[in-house]
């Protein structure tokens, strides 16, 4: 017998009772295999698969019903869909997409079951250990009156006047959320950090940043926030967690040094990089999110990417690329997890200075602006240039002899609040839409600093509220009668593409989403 | 002795425009550049007599490695125009092969035979903040585009030309009209292998 642990997760139904024949033979079942049974293999969501791996899983097997006899109709494809899924992230991340297996038995097929289960954990003993070991120890929290005094000391929340702006402002206050950002700075100052409702608040904030943006105090609340939930963080940081907490673990999974991801290997071979080149292309998770929101039809964040390398390469400029790319541990700060996004932003770091890189290229907001800013605030000091796609575009097109093709769309712009609010760019993407040829772009009512939120950030605390302001925000780019949302942020993309698949409203809320990048790059043209 | 003439580079240049284009000043920045940076022989002829209170004006440069018999251009290689009367009157002298030089919104290349490199300088300029500084633009634009001065030299005769206290500005300018060259030239080459999109 190996130390490898094989999590077996059975269905209670046919594979079940074919193995429980095996137990009754005694049949030599390989005892790397732990066996949890579960009620049906469709229940086992894609964040479960991702938790067993983030927890030092060395390998995971989905047993289910054949197909047909399902007890509750849908398990068997709802299975084959998280594991095709979850296999194509565990492809890109590198553990090996071989890790996680599926089948479906009858419950009189047990020797079927048995040379299965003796296939897969040879299969994994070939592979060996996974890179991510088990039993990693998370912090604990501290709410100790000291460390949330020094938070709130930090960010002079003393400073709040109860002036009421903020609430008056906050997206999801006017979704009708009863949730007031100046009623959580007073319930912490007061002490009632640990008071269930207020928790609540805490894992609500989107962090979208509109607060700070009116507050005549210049209270900081999303970085209050943030660093609350820092303090907050426990061994079960996924309670509020949207898709299960997947987005977290796959991000924790990205902290283990000895983990080779394999980022890139999808991309189009015509794209020209520089492997030698000093200036690197920094994509982001896209590849990540399109593989899990396969199943929401318009969703494709790494068009992108392609797009960003197309349009460089327009300008004669091939960048480098980080082939074993990690996540930039944006989500994983903003919600909390300062102990990972440290891990991730030092392996980072390590992996710009390998290259001797001294210019980083992003097109994406929140990799922007946790480069370029809260590694700094954090302590890591990249010392390298960090530069917007935006504005490295503005300033080649800027040259002259660009021109762009006749775009036969009416568009409207959702402004990414990383860029427009947290960055005080609003005027960036504009200055590039005003360069594109559409039938005409008009503003949404709430635009620039003022824009409302896509619905969520870093993955936390999504609920029904979200889905209203969404709705709301939905409305408002109907209003302007375009028939295309221009977006310059993957997460804008992916939320307000799912708002959009509401049954009950058919085709009301539907509309066109393209990304500012792939508009950009399907256009331009020398003149 | 007739060999070694057709070896001499020679080029000539008119630039035209209006009289307060700053043309003048442009021919004598091109000629300098020329004689100071590049080690080469200049001449320029001034014309402008009552045009130069708003009416056409033209400043004639010759530069080349040898010397320079005479200063005056029947057919210039590079025509450079400011203004729509300047070049309605010396297109037609035009070399063949010759590069014409626009401002796009002030000249209309009506009747042209060759293809004309062209730059809004002057919208650039007011952008920059200063209409009168197009010319600048055009003379980086020129640089870029046609070589005739190298750029390094155009750019140091710019700065040291330019009324103190605006030499940045000016250089601001150059760049500004030297990229947009640059961009174009590289648009000429790239459009030659037809793509939609990038």
């Amino acid at each position: 017998m190996t130390d490898l642990n094989i999590i077996l997760f059975m269905c209670g139904w046919g594979p079940h009772a074919a193995y429980q024949i095996l137990q009754d033979n005694a049949a030599p079942i390989p005892e790397e295999i732990k066996m949890v049974r579960i009620p049906c293999a469709g229940r086992i969501s894609k964040a479960l698969l991702m938790k067993s791996f983030e927890m030092g899983a060395d390998g995971v097997i989905l047993l289910g019903c054949e197909a047909g006899s399902c007890r509750y109709g849908n398990g068997t494809t709802n299975a084959q869909e998280h594991v095709a899924d979850t296999r194509g992230i565990l492809g890109l991340l590198g553990l090996g997409k071989e890790r996680l297996q599926l089948a479906n038995f009858l419950p009189d097929e047990p020797e079927r079951l048995l040379s299965f289960l003796k296939d897969v954990a040879e299969q994994i003993r070939q592979l060996g250990r996974s890179p991510i070991p088990p039993g990693r120890e998370w912090a604990l929290s501290d709410t100790s009156d000291e460390a949330v005094s020094r938070v709130v000391s930090a960010h002079d929340v003393y400073a709040c006047q109860e002036c009421g702006k903020c609430s008056s402002a906050c997206p999801l206050t006017l979704a009708g959320k009863p949730f007031s950002p100046r009623a959580i700075a007073n319930a912490v100052i007061a002490g009632k950090v640990n008071e269930p409702a207020v928790r609540k608040d805490i894992w609500s904030c989107l962090t979208c940043g509109l607060c700070y943006d009116r507050c005549p105090s210049a209270v900081n609340f999303s970085e209050f926030i943030r660093d609350l939930r820092c303090l907050l963080t426990s061994r079960n940081p996924d309670r509020y967690a949207a898709h299960g907490g997947f987005f977290h673990s796959l991000m924790r999974t990205m902290t283990e040094p000895e983990l080779h991801p394999d980022h890139w290997g999808w991309l189009d071979a015509d794209i020209e990089i520089d492997k030698q080149g000093k200036t690197l292309f920094f994509g982001g998770c896209a590849p990540y999110f399109d593989i899990f929101f396969r199943k929401h039809l318009s969703v494709n964040t790494s068009a992108s990417l392609v797009s960003s390398l197309r349009l460089l390469n327009f300008f004669d400029i091939y960048p480098n690329l980080l082939e074993q790319e990690r996540c930039c541990g944006h989500d994983l700060l903003w919600s909390g997890d300062r102990e990972n996004f440290l891990k991730l932003a030092k392996l980072n770091q390590e992996a710009f200075q390998d290259l001797g890189i001294e210019e980083i290229v992003t097109a994406c907001p929140e990799c922007y602006t946790t480069l370029n800013r809260d590694y700094p605030g954090q302590g890591i000091h990249l010392d390298l240039k960090v530069t917007h796609l935006f504005d490295l575009l503005e300033q080649e097109i800027d040259k002259g002899a660009v021109d762009f093709g006749k775009l036969n769309h009416r568009l409207t712009f959702q402004d990414p609040c990383r860029l427009s609010r947290f960055e005080n760019r609003p005027d960036l993407p504009r200055k590039l839409i005003n360069r594109l040829r559409p039938i005409r772009f008009t503003e949404m009512r709430d635009k620039g600093a003022s824009a409302t939120c896509c619905g969520n950030s870093a993955w936390i605390g999504c609920d029904g509220f979200s889905k209203a302001l969404q709705v709301k925000r939905l409305k408002e780019a109907h209003a302007t009668e375009s028939d295309v949302l221009v977006t310059a942020c993957p997460k804008c993309q992916i939320h307000l593409s799912c708002a959009m698949e509401d049954p009950f409203r058919g085709e009301d809320l539907k509309m066109k989403v393209m990304d500012l990048t792939s508009i950009l790059a399907n256009t331009i043209q020398w003149e | 002795m007739s060999e070694t003439q057709e070896d001499i580079v020679k080029k000539e240049v008119i630039l035209t425009g209006f009289g307060g284009q700053g043309i003048i000043l442009a021919g004598r920045i091109l000629g300098s550049a020329a004689v100071i940076g590049d080690h080469r022989n200049s001449t320029l002829v001034q014309a402008y007599g009552p045009e130069a209170r708003g009416g056409a004006c033209s400043a004639q440069v010759v530069i080349s490695d040898g010397p320079i018999h005479y200063p005056y251009i029947r057919q210039p290689d590079i025509l450079v125009c400011l203004s729509q009367a300047g070049f309605d009157k010396f297109i037609n002298q035009l070399k063949p092969d010759g590069a014409l030089l626009i401002d796009q919104d002030l000249v209309q290349p009506r009747g042209a035979t060759v293809e004309a490199f062209s730059i809004p300088s002057t919208r650039m300029a007011e952008e920059l903040g200063r209409t009168m500084m197009a010319n600048i633009i055009m003379i980086g634009f020129l640089s870029a585009v046609t070589g005739v001065v190298s750029v390094d030299s155009a750019r140091r005769t710019v700065t040291e030309s330019v009324p103190k206290g605006t030499e940045e500005m000016n250089a601001k300018a150059f760049n500004k009209g030297c990229d947009y060259g640059l961009a174009i030239l590289k648009g000429r080459e790239k459009k030659a292998v037809p793509k939609a999109g990038a």
